[in-house]
């Protein structure tokens, strides 16, 4: 409709503006909300920045008390000593290799079976649905040591193979429930039914009509997915935990605790950072699914 | 026709049934087989798995380290879901009002998403270490406090409650508040305006519009999403693992990280599995109730 005015950031009022259009009970209110906000801001941040800004200091302006907020000058120094107490950027490429990997397979695989439990009903589909539902909530922990047993005797403790297979079977539930919400809410089935009229195989409209119109939504559960395994911290530490293989986050949580972090705490809150690089890299590209593609998966519309 | 659209459905959801059934339930019912066995590491060449019912259950009630552990983990659980909860609601309001600077927030508000829990927990550790804790020093400078407070190491407790468990939940709520955020703001997104509008046409404060119309018309999504919370709460891990391993005094073990503990430190298995067992009866019990509003309509 021509008539529904498009808001313009430009005329946005700023936060403390609205103020002035308040009663006043609402005024006492929002007063109220404002600082509270504030202080969430403050509590939300201050890691993160404590994080930065220990990372450039140099070894002995981080021991001064009181600890200095507002540092003069930064150094890369903690980045090179990091790499020095541990393989970090071996470390990093480790995750890298797992996570991308994991991600990728859980992805194909969940791309078929979401597509089929969106559009079809067929035997055993809700046995199925709830199935991997119920893997997806019920916490790791509980299947931690039965397939910690089975990666031994499959003799792939501590190789990456053996990981990435515990990420895919980690990763995939997750998957196929937030794949199966894109496909119910973007991918109408007229679709692949003018597909079929034209003469294709069920898996031809998948493949040359259904996946590419998804590809966008592919990309960000393929993204989420990396997410999950880049994070990861339980898996890897029990199934590939020794030598040059490990991946970042079991390095960090060894520096932590080794005690290590408190004598080089610069070089640790470095590796803290390089850690979470490259999370926050991909959050720029999926910050624009966060809030439909994330919650499409898990509530029903 | 039929059978050839079911033969393709079942060839379609057949690798992810496999790698579902081999990495999720089948490992699940093996784990609460081993909790109805003896599987102590030390003596299975031996022994071997002789069932011993409800033996090991009855181990881990009888150690007063996994009652405490219990009650730490519920009391962990509850105090980051209500704090999640609280702040979420908040937040996600704030988030939904339209002023400048909003995108600028909202990517703000994200950012603890993004760091994962074994980087929060340590940068945590820094940031609560009790000689140089800028926080100690803020406070001191308030005045509000004399001396430094020992926020991962002090062993006074008041009941079950202790200074290392709220440190544990503020990194735990931390951590998971842009998730709740965001998905209590999709959800206030889809409240139509006019109910607002109504609301002020009859004159409501600020207050009465959130308790009458935002409340009501989020509570479905809150279902879910106080289901996932404390699903999560219970099953985690890595953030008392790293930052405390469960002490001062086991004042802030949970679960989780007994049930670890017993397996890859004392290689008892079977108490372990006993332990996720409580962990994996307690986290069924919640999903029943969430999986039947998810498969509603489905079959």
């Amino acid at each position: 409709m021509m008539t529904i005015a498009v808001p313009n950031t430009a005329t946005r009022p700023k936060l403390w503006q609205r103020l002035s259009f308040a009663n006043k009970t609402d005024l006492v209110t929002r007063i109220l909300i404002i600082a509270i906000t504030v202080a969430l801001l403050f509590y939300i941040l201050l890691p993160v920045y404590w994080m930065l800004k220990s990372s450039f200091q140099p070894n002995q302006e981080i021991r001064v008390l009181p600890p200095i907020w507002f540092p003069s000058e930064a150094t890369a120094q903690p980045y090179t000593n990091a790499n020095r107490l541990i393989p970090m950027w071996r470390y990093v490429l480790n995750s890298l290799f797992v996570s991308v990997t994991a991600a990728a397979i859980s992805t194909v695989i969940a791309c078929s079976a979401s597509y089929v439990l969106a559009r079809f009903r067929f035997p055993g589909a809700t046995i199925i649905l709830g199935l991997i539902l119920l893997t997806n909530l019920i916490p790791a922990i509980t299947r931690v040591f039965p397939i910690y047993f089975f990666i031994q005797d499959l003799g792939l403790l501590n190789s990456y193979a053996g990981l990435i297979l515990a990420y895919v079977g980690f990763s995939l539930p997750f998957a196929v429930l937030m794949l199966r919400g894109y496909f119910i809410s973007a991918a109408p089935p007229e679709l692949e039914e003018a597909a079929l009229i034209d003469g294709c195989s069920h898996f031809e409209a998948f493949w040359r009509v259904i996946l590419p119109v998804c590809l966008p939504g592919i990309a960000a559960v393929a993204i989420f997915t990396f997410l999950n395994a880049w994070n990861d911290f339980l898996w890897a530490s029990l199934l590939l935990n020794q030598g040059e293989m490990k991946t970042i986050q079991v390095g960090i949580g060894d520096f932590a605790q080794e005690g290590g972090g408190v004598q080089y705490v610069n070089a640790f809150m470095a590796a803290c950072v390089v850690a979470t690089i490259p999370a926050l890299v991909v959050f720029v590209f999926v910050q624009r699914w966060l809030v439909g593609g994330l919650t499409a998966g898990s509530v029903k519309t | 026709m039929t059978r050839q659209k079911y033969l393709f459905c079942y060839l379609m959801v057949a690798p992810a049934m496999l790698i579902t059934a081999a990495l999720g339930i089948y490992p699940m019912l093996f784990s609460l087989w081993m909790s109805f066995v003896e599987y102590d590491l030390l003596r299975i060449n031996e022994f071997g798995t002789p069932f011993v019912g409800l033996d090991n259950y009855v181990a881990v009630f009888s150690d007063p380290r996994f009652v405490q552990t219990l009650v730490n983990t519920i009391i962990f659980t509850v105090l980051a879901v209500a704090a999640t909860l609280g702040f979420g609601l908040l937040l996600s309001q704030i988030l939904n009002a339209n002023y400048r600077g909003r995108t600028a927030m909202r990517m703000l508000v994200c950012v603890p998403w993004f760091v994962p829990p074994a980087v929060a927990s340590a940068i945590w550790m820094w940031l609560l270490n009790t000689d140089r804790s800028p926080i100690n020093f803020l406070l001191q400078d308030l005045g509000l406090i004399s001396s430094n407070v020992r926020w991962l190491t002090d062993s006074a407790t008041w009941g079950p409650f202790s200074i290392p468990m709220m440190s544990i939940v503020a990194v735990r709520v931390w951590n998971g508040l842009p998730f709740a955020v965001i998905f209590l703001l999709a959800a206030l997104q889809s409240i139509p305006r006019s109910l607002y509008e109504a609301a002020e046409v009859d004159g409501a404060s600020l207050i009465q519009k959130f308790w009458y119309v935002t409340l009501p018309m989020l509570r479905p999504v809150l279902a879910i999403l106080i289901t996932l919370l404390v699903i999560g709460g219970l099953g985690s891990f890595e953030i008392n693992y790293i930052m405390t391993g469960g002490g001062p005094q086991n004042l802030t073990n949970i679960m989780a990280v007994y049930s670890y503990q017993q397996a890859f430190s004392f290689y008892r298995f079977d108490l372990a599995s006993a332990a996720s067992g409580v962990i994996f009866i307690m986290t069924g019990f919640v999903s029943i109730f969430y999986l039947r509003s998810q498969l509603k309509g489905v079959a």
